[in-house]
């Protein structure tokens, strides 16, 4: 215990620290990315000074799957139906076009890396295979609008790279969700029957409704309350209802950002409090988000062959996967004014999501080589944060869109995402 | 009411099914447990909640809902899982503790410390001593006094007698949080208690070192007894000024963050509290103190901030107590346990009338003031713990008596406490 609490400090003052040295960059530069976070984290870790030892880092698991849940329902709490009704319907296509070809195009590329380089059983390839796919699908949400943040207009393109990119999100968690539900692992009690695929993906699911409704039913009537009792309730309401789903999901051995997706999806779609859970939920997103990094570099423990070979293939086969999804949605399914072959060049950040999923399968799946995914998935936070905002500022640039450097006016013509937080 | 038994049913039921779909595993914070707790934590607030709708402290529905889930009544949440989230507890024992320390003014401290200070020395003496005569007269009733004598009777009986004069800051600061009471009975019950919570540890110690040598333990001759307080006392005190620069150095310089910074520096001084062997809740109460009193920064965002945090801690810290207390022992030794818990409330209600007349505090003070001193919880909960681990034989047997004693006065008190803010007319917020 006293070795974990101290562990705690020791990721806490390497977080305070990133963000005292990097903050200038992001307010200067508009950089958003988080690799530092990894750097430090894995400059703590076990690897290199030993601060954080393994055994901590492996006691902190539950707070990690604390903390994907909260990205998760961050995520979930996006997709309100009213305000996606006012988006052209156009906009979803290009979108859920870009997820799926780049997803499909990652999927295909590494199942037969893992079946026909690596030599795995078609079963055990599945399940890195999506896993990594689900990664390689992830685009950073929040680089996208610190793009759309800095461009001066918010017409043209700009809406479809942050719907895209929320969409892309939606996809890889979705993916990740169902593959741990369908290859599920962990033995059950004796006295009640193994669940099916399809049982272990409805109690997933069931899991986040379920602490919706919870949610809700919880925190009642909000509106006779004062501010600061409002405030409160909602903080223990958020909090406990993302403990129990995080903790339902950790517990049955299946993804915690999943099930708290599905909740962020009902509190957005239910109730009157869904301006003030995101409020809350943005409010604490980047802590949470950045201890992340934090742990996820702390765990990591690269092995020679995967840092040399495997982890820069899963490299070029997001980037190519990426281009590939990009030119599908954005040259064949886009019409003119918005179509832009190139659209995958606006969406090469990696973001939070994907590490969290990274560190989501090395909790639930020790078996199938973890390291793998997370060197993979980390090597390429590190390279793509590096290139990605100069690669979407050319692209923006060459769309006429971006200007140089300059705020968007407070108010100025929100786009339906972001009426909708 | 039917939608928080709708709640009820959905947390309780929730548990119940999803409990047999994984085989527990063990861990410093085992899958199980993380689950548990976010029930927990809903539980807890719905009953809080309730007990609000019907005119009692938050606090008891909290403490309620802990003790119906915990080991000692349907056994939901496990001792082994109550072990594992015993950091959560650690955590918010911290943030209460910089809480208290940045709500206790130099100004207002300055302007009663008369009243404080009287009523300290007074109410604590009275306890102290009527509880001790009532062990030495009644020993052959009290498990643990039984078949000692001479040194060995005394000393044992004023341990027994100094742990049940610690107060409870947890149940003082958990009221004034809720009901944002503002007035003389507020401010001096807030300083009487955390004030005492440095005096009682001094006294505990040097009762505890005494019980011990006598019972032919560890020698621990003066040098030594004073030594320990040293370290206790003092580490805490140095190890809360530390804390205390720390903090001020980051509301000076960084000033971002702070729900973040705020568990940091919780973590990090639990760590130093453990493996140093001061109090996390002195040195944490010091280092508040000091960032508002002394510091030359603002402190607001801090206070704010831990203002903010107050509920959802106060709900865990409370769902937690309530989970650890022990309604067996309480069944078992409940006329012992009532006698000594009325003696107790009626030595401070003589001493705190007193005191507080000496100094001349006003009249809400002299009436309502002992109703707020009744309360005990975390505090002594972990020095009984402490004398059950390391007098073997009678620490067990004491240990099972007083914390049948602190259950009681942790519900009472806070009840009492509520009601006497209420009569003083200085409750905020209903």
């Amino acid at each position: 215990m006293q070795t974990t609490l101290a562990a705690l400090a020791v990721v806490a003052v390497g977080y305070i620290l990133a963000y005292v040295l990097f903050d200038r960059l992001r307010d200067r530069f508009g950089y958003v990315g988080g690799a530092e976070y990894v750097v430090i984290g894995f400059l703590l870790g076990p690897r290199v000074t030993g601060l954080l030892g393994a055994e901590q880092v492996q006691d902190l698991t539950p707070l990690v799957s604390l903390a994907l849940g909260w990205l998760g329902m961050s995520l979930g709490t996006y997709f309100r139906l009213p305000t996606l009704a006012l988006l052209p319907a156009s906009h979803l296509q290009i979108a859920f076009a870009e997820a799926s070809a780049t997803f499909g195009a990652a999927l295909a590329a590494l199942l037969a890396i893992f079946r026909y380089l690596a030599g795995y059983a078609w079963s055990d390839a599945a399940v890195p295979a999506v896993t990594l796919a689900a990664i390689a699908t992830l685009c950073s949400p929040g680089a996208v609008d610190a793009f759309a943040d800095r461009a001066r207009s918010r017409d043209g393109i700009l809406p479809v790279l942050q719907l895209t990119a929320r969409i892309d999100a939606l996809v890889g968690v979705v993916a990740f969700g169902l593959v741990l539900a369908i290859f599920h692992q962990g033995e059950v009690s004796p006295q009640v029957r193994t669940p099916t695929a399809t049982e272990w993906a409805v109690i997933n699911t069931a899991v986040g409704v379920a602490s919706g409704i919870l949610f809700h039913l919880f925190l009642g009537p909000v509106a006779r309350l004062d501010e600061a009792e409002g405030n409160s309730r909602l903080f223990v309401a958020l909090a406990g209802a993302i403990v129990v789903a995080s903790g339902a999901s950790y517990y049955l051995n299946l993804s915690p950002i999943f099930t708290t997706l599905v909740l962020g999806f009902i509190l957005a779609n239910s109730g009157s409090s869904h301006r003030d859970v995101s409020r809350l939920l943005q409010a604490t997103e980047r802590p949470v988000y950045l201890a992340l990094l934090l742990f996820a570099g702390a765990a990591w423990s690269p092995g020679t062959v995967d840092l040399l070979f495997i982890a820069p293939v899963f490299v070029i086969v997001r980037l190519a996967a990426r281009l590939f999804g990009g030119r599908v949605a954005g040259g064949e399914v886009a019409q003119e004014p918005i179509r832009t072959p190139g659209l995958g060049r606006g969406l090469l950040s990696q973001g939070g999501i994907a590490v969290a999923i990274a560190l989501n399968y090395t909790q639930v799946r020790p078996d199938l080589n973890p390291r793998l995914v997370l060197t993979a998935t980390l090597l390429s936070v590190l390279l793509f944060e590096v290139v990605a905002s100069r690669e979407a500022a050319e692209f923006l640039a060459a769309l006429g869109n971006r200007t140089n450097g300059g705020e968007a006016q407070t108010g100025e013509r929100l786009t339906p995402v972001e009426q909708g937080r | 009411m039917i939608r928080r038994i709708v709640v009820l049913a959905l947390l309780v039921g929730g548990a119940l099914l999803l409990e047999p779909l994984r085989v527990p595993t063990e861990g410093v914070i085992a899958p199980r447990s993380l689950f548990l707790f976010g029930i927990l934590l809903l539980t807890a607030d719905t009953f809080g909640a309730v007990a609000h709708d019907v005119g009692l402290p938050r606090l008891i529905g909290y403490l309620v809902a802990g003790l119906a889930l915990g080991p000692s009544l349907s056994g939901i949440v496990p001792a082994g899982v109550l072990e594992d989230l015993s950091m959560m507890k650690r955590l918010a024992v911290g943030l209460i503790g910089l809480l208290a320390g940045a709500e206790l003014r130099l100004s207002d401290l300055r302007a009663r410390y008369r009243a404080v200070l009287a009523i300290l020395v007074v109410q604590g003496g009275a306890v102290l001593l009527t509880l001790w005569a009532l062990a030495l007269v009644s020993s052959d009733w009290l498990p643990f006094l039984q078949g000692l004598a001479g040194a060995t009777l005394v000393f044992v009986a004023l341990l027994f007698a100094a742990l049940l004069t610690v107060n409870s800051p947890m149940v003082t600061l958990a009221l004034l949080e809720e009901t944002r009471a503002d007035g003389p009975v507020a401010r001096t019950i807030l300083g009487v208690v955390l004030v005492a919570d440095v005096a009682v540890i001094l006294l505990f110690t040097a009762a505890f070192s005494l019980a011990q040598a006598s019972l032919g333990g560890q020698t621990a001759g003066a040098p030594e007894i004073l030594g320990h307080l040293l370290r206790e006392v003092m580490g805490s005190i140095l190890a809360g000024a530390v804390v205390g620069g720390v903090l001020t150095l980051y509301l000076r310089f960084v000033k971002r963050e702070m729900v973040v910074f705020a568990v940091v520096v919780v973590f990090a001084t639990a760590g130093a509290a453990q493996a140093l062997g001061f109090e996390l809740l002195l040195a944490l109460l010091v280092a508040g103190f000091l960032v508002e009193n002394v510091a030359p920064v603002r402190a607001e965002p801090l206070v704010e901030t831990l203002h903010r945090m107050a509920v959802p801690v106060f709900v865990v810290f409370f769902a937690m107590a309530g989970a650890e207390l022990r309604i067996q022992e309480f069944a078992a030794t409940w006329p012992l346990v009532v006698v000594v818990a009325v003696v107790r409330a009626g030595a401070i209600f003589v001493g705190t009338r007193t005191g507080s007349r000496l100094a001349g505090a006003e009249p809400e003070v002299q009436r309502y003031g002992w109703m707020g001193l009744v309360s005990q919880a975390g505090a002594a909960f972990g020095l009984a713990t402490v004398v059950a681990d390391r007098l073997p034989g009678i620490g067990l047997a004491m240990q099972t008596t007083t914390v049948g004693v602190i259950s009681l006065n942790t519900l009472v008190g806070s009840i009492l406490f509520r009601r006497g803010l209420d009569r003083a007319g200085e409750i905020v917020v209903r």
